[in-house]
């Protein structure tokens, strides 16, 4: 119970920041919709669909690419990934050791700095049409780490 | 191979004893690197912010090995009830996390934690599953999973409880040399049997000198032989029923018997009746009335006692195997002890037979009374009373037949 706790708690800002930046209810409804279907069922595609949504929700709304909105977000949407894929494998009725969750709260924190140090990064290069050596940097290290990853599958 | 071995092949793959990724791990690489891709191509740094993460979660972490394990101490198979007390070891090779199904509840626990404390409770006689520990262990983030596994059966057999009885009024004396009851048997106790002619082979000693006297012939006295008696436990183990007649039809799980049932209340009496009997220095002999088979022959001592308690439980494991009863081969002159609910009149009728032969019988009734009636049918109260007034003519009928009759176990 206590991981699916979790995932309410992270997806409790998610609702709150695509709430705040849309003028319906709906980014409200919807969010509330996926995160329920997570806690049911944290191994299915519930987690993935809201992460993506709040993501294109968020990437597609107007405002400063990094506003106070999007940098609540990174870590929320991260810790909501985090939390379902140990709910996904811890059954209800389980009592957690605060011991175990030491490691991955760990990883969670070194993510979390790597992922602020790239947003830093972002925030100084500069943006407009005439940035193509940032955007063949960039393509040059996505290539490494699909490589990567893709050696791992 | 065909399309049903390679979905049957794909859905082992993700089960069982060994390392596969969960849908985590699906979920980091392909959202992941979809939202990096799409941020680049569409110009949007937000959806790269978001996607990294996931990302670096995939990098940061790798696809464990070895083989990690739950074993668990031993514990003895044939103690008796109450609760015990071991360890399970988790050895986590790679792995993070252990979730282990303990019986108090499920424990998720770092993965190389120092041994963890079980409490085995063990509240009912018979054979039983002690440990069961079915357990998972999960990799980095939970992206991958051993298991789940379903732990190894850690199976005992607790035997029927002995109640001591206080014992009766009896001289104390060197167990097993003489016996203490009196035996149909001409011997060489004080007690008197007869006075009869002499005969050939009489001892000297034993003449009655008055009566050669008086009569003018020879006469000795004979006198009762001093024996250990011989008691036979017989055991009705067609029916195992509570004082709710509602239950009676249904099936009872989780244990041998019912708790405070006729079958479970007989098991005790007879492993308690055998227990002072042998401790007094008698033969005891356990019966099955519905089993012959299963049946005990008589014999003295400890490992008799042993003998008899563990063959109850073989005789409840068999209960309800056959509706007829049946009481073969009795020693001569032995007590026998009928322990049953007296539910019907074959049962009955048994009893009043083996008097007539010559045995002392006594009948314990052993269901358990009074009779509470079903209350979701109008002829609850109707059917209770007819089994009780039934029951209570079954008993007296028997009492008048010479069957000494206890109507509470």
């Amino acid at each position: 119970m206590l991981m699916r706790l979790a995932i309410v708690l992270a997806a409790l800002p998610v609702a709150v920041v695509l709430h705040l930046e849309s003028s319906s209810i709906g980014p409200l409804l919807i969010v509330s919709g996926l995160t329920v279907l997570t806690v049911l069922m944290p191994g299915s595609a519930g987690a993935a669909l809201l992460i993506g949504y709040a993501a294109l929700a968020t990437a597609f709304a107007d405002g400063h690419p990094l506003r106070l909105g999007v940098l609540v977000l990174i870590p929320a949407l991260h810790l909501v990934h985090i939390t379902s894929a140990l709910a996904a494998v811890v059954p209800v009725k389980t009592r957690i050791e605060a011991a175990a969750l030491k490691a991955p709260a760990r990883r969670f924190a070194i993510v979390q700095v790597i992922t602020f140090v790239v947003t830093a990064f972002a925030a100084v290069v500069p943006s407009g049409a005439g940035i193509g050596l940032v955007e063949v940097l960039g393509l040059g290290a996505l290539t490494v780490v699909i490589g990567v990853v893709a050696l791992r599958i | 191979m065909s399309r049903a071995d390679k979905i049957r092949e794909a859905f082992a793959q993700s089960h069982g004893a060994h390392w596969h990724p969960t849908d985590a791990y699906s979920r980091a690489v392909w959202l992941g690197v979809g939202l990096v891709v799409a941020g680049m191509f569409l110009h949007e740094v937000e959806l790269v912010l978001f996607g990294v993460p996931l990302v670096l979660s995939v990098l940061l972490t790798s696809q464990p090995r070895g083989t990690p394990t739950v074993s668990v101490r031993p514990v003895p198979r044939g103690a008796g009830l109450g609760v015990v007390h071991t360890v399970a070891r988790v050895d986590g090779a790679d792995a993070e996390i252990a979730v282990v199904k303990l019986p108090g509840g499920t424990r998720a626990v770092p993965a190389h934690s120092p041994d963890l404390p079980v409490e085995v409770r063990r509240d009912a006689w018979g054979p039983g599953v002690d440990l069961r520990l079915d357990h998972l262990f999960a990799g980095p983030d939970g992206m991958h999973v051993y298991g789940p596994v379903v732990g190894v059966e850690h199976v005992r057999t607790i035997l029927p409880p002995v109640e001591h009885h206080p014992s009766g009024p009896l001289p104390p004396r060197p167990a097993g040399l003489v016996g203490i009851h009196r035996s149909p048997r001409a011997g060489d106790s004080t007690e008197l049997r007869d006075i009869r002619a002499f005969q050939p082979g009489d001892r000297l000693k034993r003449v009655d000198w008055r009566v050669t006297t008086r009569t003018g012939t020879l006469h000795v006295r004979e006198r009762h032989a001093e024996a250990d008696a011989e008691v036979v436990l017989a055991l009705d183990t067609r029916a195992d029923v509570g004082a709710e007649v509602a239950d009676w039809s249904s099936p009872h799980h989780g244990s041998s018997t019912r708790p405070g049932g006729s079958l479970d209340r007989a098991v005790r009496r007879a492993a308690s009746m055998a227990a002072g009997y042998l401790r007094q220095g008698d033969r005891v002999a356990l019966m099955d009335l519905s089993r012959p088979q299963l049946n005990v022959r008589s014999g003295v001592g400890r490992r008799h006692l042993m003998r008899i308690r563990t063959q109850l439980v073989v005789c409840v494991q068999a209960a309800g195997w056959s509706s007829h009863v049946a009481l073969r081969r009795l020693p001569h002159g032995s007590v026998v002890v009928l322990l049953s609910p007296f539910l019907d009149d074959e049962i009955a009728e048994l009893a009043v037979s083996t008097r007539r032969r010559g045995h002392v019988v006594l009948a314990i009734n052993t269901l358990p009374l009074p009779l509470t009636p079903d209350p979701e049918t109008p002829w609850g109260e109707v059917a209770a009373e007819v089994i009780a007034a039934e029951h209570r003519l079954r008993l007296r009928r028997m009492a008048e037949h010479g069957v000494a009759v206890t109507r509470e176990c």
